[in-house]
């Protein structure tokens, strides 16, 4: 016996041993803690700071503070850096991997072969193509086209309006675009008057929108994937008030002018995408390993608000800074994920269970 | 023993044979010396947490993601050696990247001709650049700059969307999933290298890199140099792309964007001076090696997520640092 385990020892000290690798797997099998890992691409705006706060504090929460071991990393939008870490993730052997990707495509290969390892692959956000993960998203063709509708109706189909698009080349830009000029085909009295990019980002989305907006006719309608809040600032800098109906992101600045801000108050929808698409991811993983959901891809409804029902405190938060993304948590009754504001903030850990409702398997 | 007073003079004039190749390489030899300890390092640190060295899976998908990175590295060597900086890699990346996925199909006859029109394609937008430096007598940051953002721009008009498709055989031909066999390409890209380095083309690209003037005044045709200098970089980054497109089995016009600062910072590593002509791809190609390492080593470590990139940047710089100082000391020795 001794010198079984001696010789154990001395193969996995030689580190040639597969056998010695995978002996401490299986030995904790039952009993073990699943291993999860996050692997984000980019970590440099609001809402990617977030959502990893929202993956920390779910860590420390039940069930899955006894039921998961996680990890996280930040690739800074390097596809072959994502690549090289999820390969390390592979040598880790973890039993999952989320995935926010740097890329649709660029990450096809190395996570093909995680799959064919064995370990299973959950993409959200901004998601691969490769059919060996599995998906959860929100439908961004629905995205674009529900914030038109919203304008279509507010500006009784007629008038000027502008586009705000995203970081170009991304498939999610593409398809809210899309989403938005399927509803503009349907009504030809309204007239796209300029589209520019905001790179989904509130300073950018203002500066171009300051140096558009001296060439533009007056504007009957704002429409903005993302930066809203800086767009809205640009026009009142421009004396453009009051500020056309506006349907935009879920910036927190956005809905503090849906309440009332810097002296202008403004029709408005507020459609997010939410951080908490990591929670979902992670609870799918941890139920698909546990075996009590099965393995597809996964679509939930957008969070939104608007004029008339976004709540001070609990959808807007007046006492945080503008470019905060107030849809981290979800409300109303059959809310996908309730979470307190602390975990989007801090990555601590909120009061009791976290659940996380997915939709019926 | 006792010096023989008639031998002396001629011990000074020339330095051992060793210390003079110890000299004349020591930037590469230092970007060895760097990659063997970074691989000591990460394979220590594997063998430590996971109880076995590193396999065919971590060496293969190490030198499968680097492939591209060693590629744009060589051929933003060649541009260095004359004085240039070239940061148009990324655009060219993304475009051949966006043309491999969408054309790359049918038959292996079709596959190649497609590669090689690639190929060219990436050999035409270095021309551009060449020109515009060459017989612009334009300064070559500005110059790529410019076009970096003309070729994203195309790369996009080409494929809009992420997407497109590169055959399986293709992928694994040129990275096979199981073995390192890319390393076989690089062995052939280096053996390129060091026919170019003895040519005639070769030594004019170190000449002008080293003082444009005199090479000039000694016939080197300095704006020809130049051109073919850019051309035979924009073809290597096309490969790069190529490699891209086939490691990801699809495409994505954006992908490239990074490999601008980390050719740069891989040429940097392989002990390629930026002040020109000084430098070799081998060098470059242990530089982009090394810097895969490095994400490598910081995986391993459990580094915090938020200070990953704070930590490549040191490593950067204490690498640069150290052999500028080995550099000064070795040359110090004449």
């Amino acid at each position: 016996m001794t010198g079984a385990i001696a010789r154990r020892t001395l193969l996995a000290a030689s580190g040639t041993g597969l056998l010695a690798a995978a002996l401490p797997h299986q030995a904790g099998a039952a009993d073990r803690k699943l291993k999860i890992a996050l692997s984000n691409s980019y970590i440099g705006n609001k809402w990617r700071i977030e959502m990893e706060n929202l993956f920390k504090a779910a860590l420390q929460m039940e069930p899955y503070k006894s039921q998961v071991e996680g990890t996280w990393f930040n690739s800074g939008n390097n596809v072959s850096q994502e690549s090289q870490q999820i390969s390390g993730l592979i040598g880790e052997r973890v039993d999952a991997i989320l995935v926010d990707a740097a890329s649709p495509t660029g990450l096809n290969g190395i996570l093909q072969q995680a799959n064919a390892r064995g370990i299973l692959v959950v993409s959200y956000d901004n998601v691969v193509t490769t059919p060996a993960a599995i998906k959860v998203n929100t439908d961004q063709f629905a995205f674009g086209k529900k914030l038109a509708e919203f304008l279509v109706q507010k500006m009784h189909g007629k008038g000027n309006v502008i586009m705000v698009t995203g970081v170009p080349g991304t498939f999610v830009d593409q398809q809210r675009n899309a989403g938005a000029d399927a509803v503009w085909k349907q009504h030809p009295d309204i007239k796209v008057v300029n589209r520019y990019t905001g790179m989904w980002d509130s300073s950018t989305a203002e500066r171009n929108t300051a140096s558009i907006l001296p060439s533009l006719p007056k504007i009957d309608g704002i429409w903005c994937q993302g930066g809203t809040d800086g767009v809205l600032k640009a026009f009142i800098a421009a004396k453009r008030t009051p500020l056309p109906p506006t349907a935009g992101e879920a910036e927190n600045g956005f809905r503090k002018f849906m309440t009332g801000y810097m002296g202008e108050k403004v029709d408005g929808l507020s459609i997010g995408q939410p951080p908490y698409l990591v929670l979902v991811a992670l609870e799918l993983a941890r139920r698909i390993l546990q075996k009590s959901y099965p393995r597809k891809d996964i679509t939930i409804p957008f969070p939104f608000v608007t004029t008339g029902t976004v709540k001070t405190g609990e959808t807007v938060f007046p006492h945080l800074p503008d470019s905060f993304f107030a849809d981290f948590t979800d409300s109303g009754p059959d809310a996908t994920v309730k979470i307190c504001v602390d975990a989007a903030l801090k990555g601590t850990p909120c009061p009791g269970h976290l659940h996380v409702r997915l939709p019926k398997a | 023993m006792p010096a023989d007073p008639t031998s002396r003079p001629a011990a000074h004039r020339r330095r051992p044979r060793a210390a003079h190749i110890l000299g004349q390489n020591s930037g590469l030899i230092l970007a060895a010396a760097i990659l063997l300890l970074s691989i000591i390092v990460f394979a220590g640190m594997f063998a430590v947490q996971q109880g076995r060295l590193p396999g065919d899976f971590e060496i293969t998908s190490t030198v499968n993601n680097t492939m591209p990175l060693a590629l744009a590295a060589i051929g933003q060597t060649i541009v260095v050696l004359t004085r240039g900086i070239d940061l148009s890699v990324g655009g060219v990346i993304d475009l051949t990247n966006a043309l491999a996925a969408i054309f790359l199909a049918g038959s292996i006859l079709h596959m190649i001709v497609v590669s090689l029109l690639i190929v060219l394609a990436g050999a035409a937008a270095g021309l551009i650049n060449g020109l515009l430096v060459g017989l612009g007598r334009l300064q070559p940051i500005v110059v790529t700059l410019a076009t970096l953002s003309i070729f994203q721009g195309l790369a996009i008009r080409v494929l809009p969307q992420p997407g497109g498709a590169v055959p399986a055989g293709y992928t694994s031909f040129l990275v096979n999933t199981n073995r390192p066999t890319a390393l076989v390409f690089l062995a052939l890209a280096a053996l390129g290298w060091m026919g170019l380095r003895r040519s005639r083309l070769g030594v004019n690209l170190f000449a002008i890199g080293n003082d444009p003037q005199a090479a000039i005044a000694l016939g080197v045709k300095a704006v020809r140099t130049r051109i073919v200098a850019y051309t035979i970089a924009g073809a290597l980054y096309a490969v790069a792309g190529i490699f891209l497109a086939a490691n990801a089995t699809a495409g994505d016009a954006t992908t490239g964007d990074g490999y601008t600062l980390t050719s740069i910072v891989a040429v940097v590593l392989g002990g390629v001076s930026l002040f020109g002509g000084r430098g070799s791809a081998v060098g470059a190609i242990c530089g982009a090696f090394i810097t895969t390492m490095i994400v490598n080593i910081l995986f391993f470590a459990h580094i915090d997520p938020l200070y990953q990139s704070f930590y490549e940047g040191l490593f950067l710089v204490i690498a640069v640092v150290f052999g500028g100082l080995i550099g000064r000391l070795v040359r110090s020795g004449r």
